[in-house]
């Protein structure tokens, strides 16, 4: 995507994800552009001659003290050919308290996505992505919200919050009144969002996602995670026969994952007071990198009628660009603000 | 999980769905409904007020009254005729209106306050420690050099006025061993683990020259009161003299309800186990840097350096008020907020405190909300997301959920806070900021 700086839309979705950050811009919900970048980082040696190639090359960087950081899409190349894994400033769908400059680099990201023009962000309308708590657990996502608004309006952004299952609502779920399920299969985590004429009536999030496939399948395999990421990104199909063992290995745990997304869906239905009465069936969406391989959506509804699911669904589909999907629905959102 | 809203009944649930179905423009859609909705939904846990379920009719009118009397309310002054019988007038306008205003002109106001704008950099603006004043000083390093008309000189520049100074009762606490399921320690320690840095909170003239009389009265003042209540060990006056009020070997009533850990040891009730150093100063909430002078930097300095010398602290035990203070009553962290944000660690020789992951969180199970964060501002406590990584390994660890776990830990905590304050019934109250 090429934004033009001199044409500052008046609104900006940002899917703000553990493996991704997705920025979607512009005046509608039809006419918009989008962006994303690896949210992850490699730090190098420094030297003077990567410095100045990096530079040639415009390869987003920083250098601190004796290190070179590359950060975004690029991170990912270096990685490689350095045998090393990215390392990433969110996990499991919120800031990584082991990484101490998560929040200074995640900006610089964030900064290039938007382009480096400030003035345009004046009273530009950001609404931004936040994870709802993993089900079962009592985590705090308080802290990772708090940090992001307060950066974000540093940057110059008037900011609201969506949960992330909400922004698939938005997204894709306009024709049914924004009634429906959303779920984003993300890197950290997998949200999901029961929402009622725009209402989210029932959110949360469960902590298997692509990160948890590509690490297990990374220790059973002996490859890196970043490796397994890539293979599963380029050619992985659920269903398909598994040409190598890597293959192999990540359609079992995708098949866990399912499992646990469809069991923590289940429990949390059946769980739930004060559903609304919902007259007629709802569609389910799915979205996020996570749900993109071949075969994936008809395993979901595989497992999912056999668990015999207590809402009834009218359809289950894949959402129409899954990669943006998040980042279209926080659009969406921002310009329902002005 | 969230359960986040309670809905209506349903009759005026379909006509805005109806309603809904006519607007073609995806953003209009969701901006209608998003104002209809937040017109007639309730939050969870709150009942429906009784009027909208008596007058369904009228409920009908106020989704279309309300946005409607909002886009009027520039003009209040000339229609307040209007406005006196807004409901009936809003319901009849409103019917009209119906036939010929677009729907996409109503604009719904659902956000809370927009977030303040920040002044100050966000996290990473403390410099990183190196490694020479993570050191514990030594013995060698600082000692005293002569007492002289009652003040102690040290080798290092650090003078402490004595004058004012008040026995207590005597030091004597049992740390917890962090890795034994907090049981007593089994000896009595009489030595302070650490120190807890405080501001006075008192009152504070603007320092200039022309109002030196005021900030002698000020500090003199302070002092008084201090010596009173032993509220501290040391008052750092704004002029950057040292004043012990309460002796190293005593208590002083500082901390109050309060915890803290070191790689071995946890402590409750920091009175008896840290000295208590108070600035004379005002906390700022947030991104507001507490004003201290240069001089009263200065002399936090050399008292740390001679105090950890003398008792081999490691920089970790040197901590703010704002990271210890808890509230048992309610299980939450930041009763008091005094240094929440910008303390000066590396200008004393200390690494970056914050980042410690906070005690009373991963050991003890308390919590923390959206009104601690602001006081700390936007230089987030690392120390914080450590301690919610913490909690969740040790669950994770334990096979069980973050919630029992916490439970589990809030539960262990009550016990020792009860057994502490029946061992010490006549323990006087945090008389500190």
């Amino acid at each position: 995507m090429a934004h033009s700086e001199t044409n500052a839309a008046p609104a900006v979705g940002l899917d703000i994800g553990t493996s991704r950050l997705v920025l979607a811009r512009g005046a509608s919900a039809q006419d918009y552009d989008t962006a994303s970048q690896l949210n992850a980082f490699v730090t190098i040696p420094y030297a003077r001659l990567t410095e100045n190639v990096l530079k040639k090359e415009s390869v987003p960087h920083t250098v601190q003290g004796g290190h070179i950081v590359v950060h975004g899409s690029e991170s990912e190349r270096f990685a490689d050919l350095l045998n090393v894994e990215t390392r990433r400033p969110m996990t499991r769908g919120v800031l990584n308290p082991s990484e101490p400059d998560s929040l200074a680099l995640m900006r610089q990201m964030i900064a290039s996505l938007v382009g480096a023009n400030s003035r345009l962000r004046d009273q530009q309308r950001l609404c931004f992505s936040i994870p709802a708590a993993p089900l079962g657990t009592d985590d705090n996502v308080t802290y990772h919200e708090a940090t992001l608004r307060e950066m974000l309006v540093d940057m110059g952004f008037e900011v609201k919050a969506v949960n992330e299952g909400l922004a698939v609502v938005y997204a894709e779920l306009e024709s049914t009144n924004y009634t429906g399920i959303g779920i984003s299969c993300g890197g950290g985590l997998c949200n999901v969002c029961l929402a009622y004429l725009s209402v989210p009536v029932l959110s949360f999030s469960i902590d298997k996602a692509g990160d948890y496939i590509d690490q297990r399948a990374a220790s059973v395999t002996g490859e890196l995670a970043n490796r397994v990421r890539l293979q599963k990104e380029d050619s992985f199909h659920l269903n398909g026969a598994s040409p190598n063992k890597i293959h192999q290995v990540l359609g079992v745990h995708y098949d866990e994952m399912i499992q646990a997304l469809v069991q923590g869906l289940k429990e949390a239905f059946l769980g739930a007071r004060s559903m609304p009465k919902l007259g007629r069936p709802i569609p389910l969406v799915l979205s996020g990198g996570t749900a993109m391989p071949r075969g994936f959506r008809e395993r979901f509804e595989k497992h999912l009628r056999a668990a015999e699911f207590p809402i009834p669904l009218a359809e289950i589909r894949m959402a129409e660009n899954p990669m943006t999907t998040t980042a279209k629905g926080c659009l969406v959102a921002a310009l329902a603000e002005l | 999980m969230g359960v986040d809203a309670q809905l209506p009944r349903e009759h005026s649930l379909e006509r805005i769905a109806s309603r809904a179905g006519q607007i073609t423009d995806p953003v209009a859609r969701l901006r209608f409904l998003q104002g209809a909705m937040s017109e007639v939904a309730e939050p969870a846990g709150h009942a429906l007020p009784s009027r909208t379920v008596t007058w369904p009719f009228l409920a009908w009118f106020r989704v279309w009254a309300r946005p409607l009397r909002r886009r009027l309310q520039p003009h209040a002054r000339r229609l307040e005729p209007l406005l006196r019988h807004r409901t009936a007038w809003a319901g009849a306008l409103a019917l009209g209106l119906l036939l010929i205003v677009p729907s996409q002109t109503m604009v719904p106001s659902n956000t809370g306050a927009p977030a303040a704008r920040l002044a100050t950099p966000a996290a990473g603006s403390v410099k990183p420690p190196t490694p020479a004043t993570a050191r514990i000083p030594s013995p060698s390093d600082v000692w005293l050099v002569e007492t002289r008309d009652g003040i102690e000189i040290y080798s290092n520049g650090l003078q402490i006025e004595t004058r004012e100074t008040e026995a207590n009762t005597p030091r004597r606490y049992r740390p917890y061993r962090l890795r034994s399921d907090l049981a007593l320690a089994a000896d009595e320690r009489t030595r302070p683990a650490g120190v807890v840095y405080h501001t006075t909170e008192s009152h504070l003239a603007a320092f200039a020259p022309e109002n030196n009389r005021q900030l002698v009265r000020a500090g003199a003042g302070l002092l008084s009161w201090v010596r009173q209540n032993r509220s501290y060990h040391y008052v750092i006056d704004r002029f950057g003299r040292i004043w012990r009020v309460v002796p190293e070997s005593d208590v002083a009533h500082h901390a109050g309800n309060s915890t803290w850990a070191d790689a071995d040891w946890a402590y409750l009730n920091l009175n008896h186990s840290f000295l208590g150093v108070a600035f004379e100063a005002q906390t700022n909430a947030g991104d507001q840097t507490t004003a201290v002078t240069p001089a009263q930097v200065h002399a936090a300095r050399v008292l740390t350096e001679m105090l950890r010398a003398k008792y081999r602290w490691v920089a970790g035990n040197c901590v703010t008020h704002a990271q210890v203070s808890v509230n048992p009553s309610n299980m939450m962290v930041g009763y008091h907020t005094d240094w929440a944000s910008h303390f000066p660690f590396a200008e004393l020789g200390l690494d970056d405190n914050y980042a410690l992951p906070l005690a009373s969180l991963s050991v003890f199970g308390f919590r923390y909300d959206a009104a601690f964060l602001q006081r700390t501002g936007a230089a987030r406590w690392q120390g914080l997301a450590r301690a919610d990584r913490q909690l969740w390994e040790e669950a994770q660890r334990q096979r069980t959920t973050v919630a029992a776990l916490r439970s589990r830990l809030q539960e262990r905590y009550k016990r020792l806070y009860a057994a502490l304050k029946s061992a010490s019934p006549h323990e006087e109250k945090n008389n500190g900021s």
